[in-house]
């Protein structure tokens, strides 16, 4: 048995075809789709210019995918099995033996089994970590240095904690409200109008605190304003599966009656609702390319759906509390207690199958299971404490230091603040197709005709009428003042509708405010009868 | 009587080819004899003809003589005709084959071809030379007297008279103006040949037979010069075309550079001089004044001093006391002269007597008109002036009661102000008038002249009496001259720079210069016959008959139809211009049909281009259409989706569900399931609860796996019954969301007695109208949920809506130059920022459209030679350094 962990650089060149394919790949995908059809174009200009630019994305992308050589040198690991073994029968003591000191730090367990169960979360780029004890215990950690940070006991429940912006602060789901805590462990904040929150989500981007709470609230507070951006009710009872379409900031919500609810912060309704399951969905996850998400149901099923075409595309069996999608796409669920199943996409046609398992000491209940980012680690919140197994391929093997920077010194991580904050998108850019920004507003219903629509058609009527030719008439009728007295008429019948709807605009305004200043019945008798002007 | 004519019209001939002084003369006999064939058969046609009836009878009483005149043989039978006929004698029946009239008897034209038309006219001649003869003999004393009653020459210098005694003096040297009798009377013709014969062997004589030969077979007269409007018209025409290849030479460059992603004006423009030394090495005196300083600034002790250590330069620097004395007193003298007219200024403004003034400024007026009268300098100052002024006020209208004050007192009223300013007022208002009237008045003068010149012809054309004759025929000499002497400079450009052009002016300036030598000539004699002689009408017309050179040949009002004729009588004087004149004529004639040629052309190709254009037109509107058809559609469903009011959802459920049950038999179950739901969520919640606590419990007992490997039986019941309903319930769901968005139409509900014949109604039910209204709302309805995004998938709702917050992340239209949402949208793909680019592309994705270095001033464009083909590669270069426009070109001059 061999296993590869990531962060090995590949020394070994790949031969020239093959890398000019590999190459050919990533330029594809640097270029985000293809160019449109030209050669339909009418516009020779406009073509003109579209080649140009054309040519020069494909320069970009170019140069994006021969510096990708450089900027992303590591590749993920994986396991690799010879023969008949099977990658889920290999413990993860074998691959302690196999792997280096570092990776093998990263195995561990933490028993602390009087405030449990834990829930975790990390932060951007993996290097910090928060754990919180359903009985009020919270520690906050560096998981480079092995280092505590901060520890401290609420005393009252904590459902869920999640890190904001940055690892300096992290909220708190607790008994009552959501308490804001700064690394040192100061309550910053008490958002009270959340309300009993059974589950956070931050949306980095946006610098929105989501939660969900138990009266099956759905709020979005700006954390930078302080604002509420949005309170809607979902309708569909208590829950607590909450989970943040990475691709595009939507909300999804598992309910009971086995529907997916997403959301976005500036409406009422949710965009989608669909029905997954027969039994409430426990658990579910999106995948960070968007279009795939799992849902587990209480009826045993786990689902894999395709979120562009809102079709199943698997159903596996099991069900789980927990699940989450690694950044390489394995999909970790905690099935059946104490068990941890690891899914791979690893045929790379969309199909999961079981990649490695993990099983707790029996009666360990699983809360939660987190893929640590950028490294092949899934931690495990559970009621003895949280656990940290490695799971080789799950994590992204090169960082982007504009992203997320594990190494991040103070003064970077300042700076990263002021720039995500001048970086801020607003919140009706979260979209089920954020790629349709800048597009062509969608056909919507259609409005009434404008103030200058409507003066336009009352030029146009004017117009006609002064245009209209008289018949030449006998006996003194044609004479000019006749004729200008009739032509004065007709223009005047013409004006008459839109003055007629000006009038009764005019009228009801005054009607409602007449209703609303109306003297009582006694007193009307004394009111002027024509208003003084 | 028709002798008569016939004689009269020769003594015109024979007069009119004295006067012009050489005409044919071999037409002479043609004209004779064919006029003498006009005769005859006038003579056969004209006279009473009989009645048909009666001549029927005629014919049926001597039929021999029908068939006899059916033989062709006209003269001979005609005679004998008028000797048989004693009734109809002096009159020649014509047959009634030939009259065609009737077609009772045999077509006789068979008998008319037997005989080669030769044969008759060898006959003819003779016969008619003899009349003629006889005719002319018949009285000849007459004729001579109405000639000599005509043209006022004694009647001796007519051939008539001639005949007789052959021996008489010409009144008059012979020349081609005065031929001789025996010419005029046609008797010794001379022809072509004859003339040619001395020259043979000479050099140009082989041309100028061939030109005559050719002249002989071309028979097509000269055309009338083409309208003055159609002339100009060509000429636009032919401008246009230089000016469009002139142009087009152009595109090349101008493509490339409208294709050019970026232009670049960021040339190292040249910063100018950096010191004061270098500005002044470059300098170079040019006036006079700059030539004296600079040779005594360069004298060479001047620049030695300089060199060594500029202590010289003091001893140079020397000033003679004379100078300061003289200089001092000089400028002294000027400010004593400043001051004493200022002195004066003053003192004068002081003065406050009104006469004073107006007489002073009548002096200056005065002064200044005299400066002007005297001085060209002043006047053209002056005229300049007033030009601007009038152009200022045309400009500006300022007095055209445009300013606040006027306009202050035009509201105040007219007839509310003191008189002053009344005064002042219309003062401005005649000033206003007056400037304006100036521009008018050149304008008159302008176009007066044009007039003038139509005048003069007109002059030409009424002026009858001798010396308007005189006169006209000076002014012509003039012309004429000026024609020789001017304009031989050839217009470099525009249509008459054309090579054919100028071959075509050169001909036909050699022709005329040639044929105003000769106008020239005959101008003299005129003006001489005309001082000798009594004048007539008719010389004027001659003068004006020989004015039209082919100079001006534009001038349609001066050429007659008639000059042409004349020109051609005196080509036959062999003189060299005729054959040049047929050339400049047949030049003439090429250039108009290559204009017509080209005429067609344009003509053709402007629709060509309509055509394309049309068709562009058409798909891009097509284009359009598509863009936008679906929209109103889409719009349309939006608002019957949207139509429903926000009120009905916010309704309670209970309402709802009231006013469905009424409706829908189904509708209970809802009532009952949704009733059911809060309970079950109410449920939900408390074992969620419960389970909390147990779960609490259970960890604090550190017994956690029994509580959580059992749950609750409440929660095994309700995870049992989950299944059941979900599906329908979500289905349930959708469809009031679709209704919700897409009200379904109600049902048709009629009041009895409305709009039906009572009775009527009960036995067939529903109108139909109101049933295919129903089916037509229902089929939006399933059209409109059909393009939802959703139609066919059961377990999801999508929302449609998409929010108003949103809508300012959307363009509302489509920008500019797209006219399909996918290209745009294929377009703006691909982020351009930093984030997402690497270094080296960004640049050229953000680069703007002109580059420009501050500073660079941007010249116009110059004309380099760009090869069409280049143009396949615009695209590529993207490149900074390549879009370049020709600044570089330039700043290296």
């Amino acid at each position: 048995m061999v296993v590869k962990v990531a962060k090995v650089q590949k020394t070994k060149p790949l031969p020239a075809a093959e890398q000019t394919e590999e190459e050919k790949m990533s330029v594809k995908k640097y270029l985000r789709g293809e160019a449109a059809d030209l050669g339909e174009l009418q516009d020779k200009k406009l073509k003109g210019q579209l080649a140009v630019r054309e040519e020069l994305y494909g320069k970009s992308a170019q140069a994006a995918a021969q510096a990708e050589k450089w900027l992303m040198p590591s590749e993920g690991g994986y396991l690799e099995v010879e023969g008949i073994e099977k990658t889920w029968r290999i413990k993860q003591d074998a691959i302690a033996a196999e792997v280096d000191i570092l990776s093998l730090r990263k195995q561990f367990d933490i028993v602390l089994p009087d405030f449990g169960p834990y829930t975790l979360d990390f932060s951007l780029s993996g290097r910090y970590m928060i754990a919180g004890g359903k009985k009020g215990h919270m520690a906050l950690l560096d998981m480079k240095n092995m280092d505590l940070i901060k520890e401290f006991q609420v005393r009252e429940t904590v459902r869920d904690v999640v890190f904001l912006h940055n690892q300096k602060l992290f909220a708190a789901a607790q008994k009552k409200y959501v308490y804001m805590y700064s690394d040192n462990g100061t309550e910053m904040h008490c958002l009270k109008e959340h309300g009993a929150v059974t589950k956070l989500q931050f949306l980095n981007k946006h610098f929105l605190l989501t939660s969900i709470n138990k009266l099956g609230q759905l709020h979005y507070q700006d954390i930078t304003t302080g604002e509420m951006i949005g309170n809607y009710r979902t309708g569909l009872g208590r829950t607590d599966t909450m989970e943040v379409n990475p691709y595009n900031n939507v909300i999804g919500v598992g309910h009971s009656g086995g529907t997916v609810s997403m959301w976005k912060p500036t409406s009422a309704a949710p965009l989608v609702k669909m029905l997954c399951h027969q039994g409430p969905v426990t658990a579910m996850a999106f995948h960070s390319n968007g279009h795939l998400m799992a849902t587990a149901g209480m009826e045993r099923k786990i689902k894999l759906w395709d979120l562009r075409k809102f079709e199943v595309l698997q159903t596996l069996p099991g069900t789980t509390k927990s699940m989450q999608f690694s950044q390489k796409g394995l999909l970790a669920a905690a099935t059946g207690g104490s068990f941890v199943q690891v899914f791979g996409d690893l045929s790379g046609s969309q199909e999961y199958s079981r990649y490695m398992g993990h099983s707790m000491a029996k009666g360990y209940q699983i809360k939660k299971v987190q893929f640590r980012p950028y490294e092949d680690v899934l931690a495990i919140g559970h009621s003895q404490g949280w656990s940290s197994i490695l799971i080789p391929g799950s994590g992204e093997p090169n960082f982007d230091t504009w992203v997320a920077n594990p190494f991040e010194t103070r003064k970077q991580r300042n700076e990263k603040e002021v720039r995500s904050l001048l970086d801020k998108l607003p919140p009706e850019t979260i979209m089920l197709d954020p790629s349709k920004i800048g597009s062509v507003k969608p056909a919507t219903k259609k409005e009434g005709p404008t103030k200058q629509d409507i003066e336009a058609q009352k030029e146009a009527a004017i117009e006609d009428a002064k245009k209209t030719k008289l018949k030449k008439k006998t006996k003194g009728r044609s004479k000019p003042s006749k004729v200008t007295k009739k032509k004065q008429e007709a223009i005047m019948r013409a004006k008459k509708p839109f003055l007629e709807k000006q009038d009764e605009k005019v009228k009801k305004k005054r009607k409602r405010v007449e209703e609303e200043n109306q003297l009582p019945k006694s007193l009307q008798r004394f009111a002027r009868k024509v208003p003084a002007s | 009587m028709a002798e008569k004519g016939k004689g009269k019209s020769r003594g015109e001939i024979a007069q009119r080819r004295r006067r012009d002084g050489g005409e044919v003369r071999g037409k002479k006999r043609k004209n004779l004899s064919s006029s003498g064939k006009r005769k005859e058969e006038k003579k056969r046609r004209s006279g009473p003809s009989l009645p048909n009836a009666l001549k029927r009878e005629l014919e049926r009483l001597n039929p021999t003589v029908d068939g006899e005149a059916s033989d062709g043989e006209d003269e001979e039978i005609d005679s004998d005709a008028a000797v048989g006929n004693d009734v109809y004698e002096y009159e020649e029946g014509v047959a009634e084959e030939e009259t065609m009239k009737n077609k009772r008897y045999d077509p006789v034209e068979n008998y008319e071809f037997e005989l080669p038309e030769d044969f008759e006219d060898w006959k003819v001649p003779s016969d008619e030379d003899d009349d003629d003869n006889d005719d002319e003999n018949e009285d000849p004393g007459r004729h001579g007297r109405m000639l000599e009653e005509i043209t006022g020459l004694p009647a001796d210098a007519f051939g008539g008279k001639k005949k007789k005694d052959l021996i008489i003096s010409e009144a008059y040297p012979e020349s081609e103006y005065n031929p001789t009798g025996d010419i005029l009377d046609g008797s010794g013709r001379i022809s072509i040949q004859d003339l040619l014969e001395p020259l043979h062997g000479k050099s140009g004589f082989s041309k100028l037979r061939k030109d005559l030969h050719r002249m002989g077979k071309q028979t097509v007269p000269t055309l009338a010069p083409v309208a003055r409007t159609d002339q100009e018209r060509i000429e636009r025409k032919a401008a246009y075309e230089q000016s469009k290849k002139d142009i087009t030479k152009w595109e090349p460059l101008v493509k490339r550079n409208r294709e050019a992603p970026t232009l670049f004006f960021d040339e190292d423009k040249e910063l100018g001089y950096s010191t004061i030394g270098a500005i002044a090495s470059e300098f170079k005196p040019r006036t006079d004044f700059e030539k004296k300083m600079a040779s005594l600034v360069n004298q060479s002790e001047v620049v030695e001093a300089h060199k060594r250590d500029g202590a010289r330069l003091l001893e140079l620097n020397e000033v003679s006391i004379e100078d300061v004395k003289e200089r001092q007193e000089r400028l002294a003298k000027m400010r004593d002269l400043l001051f004493r007219h200022e002195m004066k200024a003053k003192r004068v403004k002081k003065i406050k007597s009104k006469t004073y003034h107006r007489l002073l400024k009548k002096d200056k007026s005065k002064a200044a008109e005299a400066s002007i009268r005297m001085d060209p300098e002043a006047a053209k100052e002056h005229a300049m002036k007033i030009e601007f002024k009038r152009a200022e006020e045309r400009m500006t209208l300022k007095h055209k009661n445009s300013s606040k004050w006027a306009k202050r007192i035009l509201k105040r009223g007219l007839d509310a102000q003191d008189d002053a300013t009344k005064a002042a007022f219309s003062e401005q208002l005649s000033q206003h008038a007056a400037l304006t009237r100036k521009i008018n008045s050149i304008k008159e003068s302008s176009s007066s002249d044009d007039s003038s010149d139509g005048d003069d012809s007109d002059d030409m054309s009424a002026g009858s009496d001798q010396e308007a004759a005189e006169k006209l025929i000076k002014k012509a000499k003039e012309k004429t001259l000026k024609v020789l002497e001017g304009d031989d400079e050839v217009p470099t450009s525009g249509v008459l720079a054309l090579p054919f052009m100028v071959r075509g002016l050169k001909k036909r300036k050699d022709a005329a210069d040639e044929e105003a030598k000769l106008a020239l000539e005959e101008y003299e004699s005129s003006l001489k016959q005309l001082g000798d002689t009594s004048k007539s009408r008719s010389s004027d017309k001659e003068a004006k008959g020989a004015s039209s050179g082919r100079r001006v040949f534009g001038a349609p009002e001066k050429v007659v139809n008639g000059t042409t004729k004349k020109e051609k009588v005196n080509n036959y004087y062999g003189d060299s211009d005729s054959e040049s004149d047929a050339e400049a004529n047949a030049d003439d004639n090429t250039l108009n049909d290559q204009t017509g040629k080209s005429l067609k052309e344009m003509d053709i190709d402007p629709s060509l281009l309509r055509e394309e254009f049309g068709f562009s037109h058409d798909s891009v509107f097509k284009s359009f259409g598509d863009a936008e058809d679906p929209e109103p559609k889409t719009a349309y469903e939006v608002a019957y989706l949207s139509s429903d009011t926000w009120k009905k959802v916010r309704k309670s459920s209970d309402a709802l569900k009231g006013s469905e049950a009424d409706l829908n038999v189904r509708k209970p179950g809802i009532v009952a399931q949704t009733e059911k739901d809060p309970e079950s969520e109410d449920d939900d919640e408390d074992s969620g609860s419960d389970s909390e606590e147990e779960m609490v419990d259970g960890i604090l007992s550190s017994g956690p796996k029994s509580t959580y490997e059992l749950p609750s039986q409440a929660e095994l019941i309700q995870r049992a019954f989950a299944g059941d309903d979900v599906e329908e319930d979500f289905i349930k769901q959708k469809e009031a969301v679709l209704d919700e968005e897409n009200p379904e139409p109600e049902k048709p509900v009629l009041l009895p007695g409305w709009g039906q014949w009572t009775g009527v109604q009960k036995k067939r039910g529903l109108p139909s109208w109101m049933l295919k209204e129903h089916e037509a709302a229902k089929q939006k309805r399933d059209e409109s949920l059909k393009k939802r995004k959703d139609a066919h998938l059961n377990n999801v709702i999508i929302s449609e809506k998409l929010g108003k917050k949103a809508e300012k992340l959307h363009t509302k239209t489509l920008p500019y130059p797209y006219t399909s949402k996918e290209v745009f949208e294929q377009s703006i793909r691909m982020p351009i920022g930093p984030e997402f680019n690497p270094v080296t592309a960004i640049g050229a994705l953000n680069r703007p459209e002109v580059v420009k270095k501050a500073g660079v001033i941007i010249k116009p464009i110059e004309y380099e030679d760009v090869s069409v083909h280049e143009r396949g590669e615009g695209h590529k270069r993207s490149a900074p350094k390549q879009g370049k426009v020709n600044g570089k070109k330039r700043s290296k001059k």
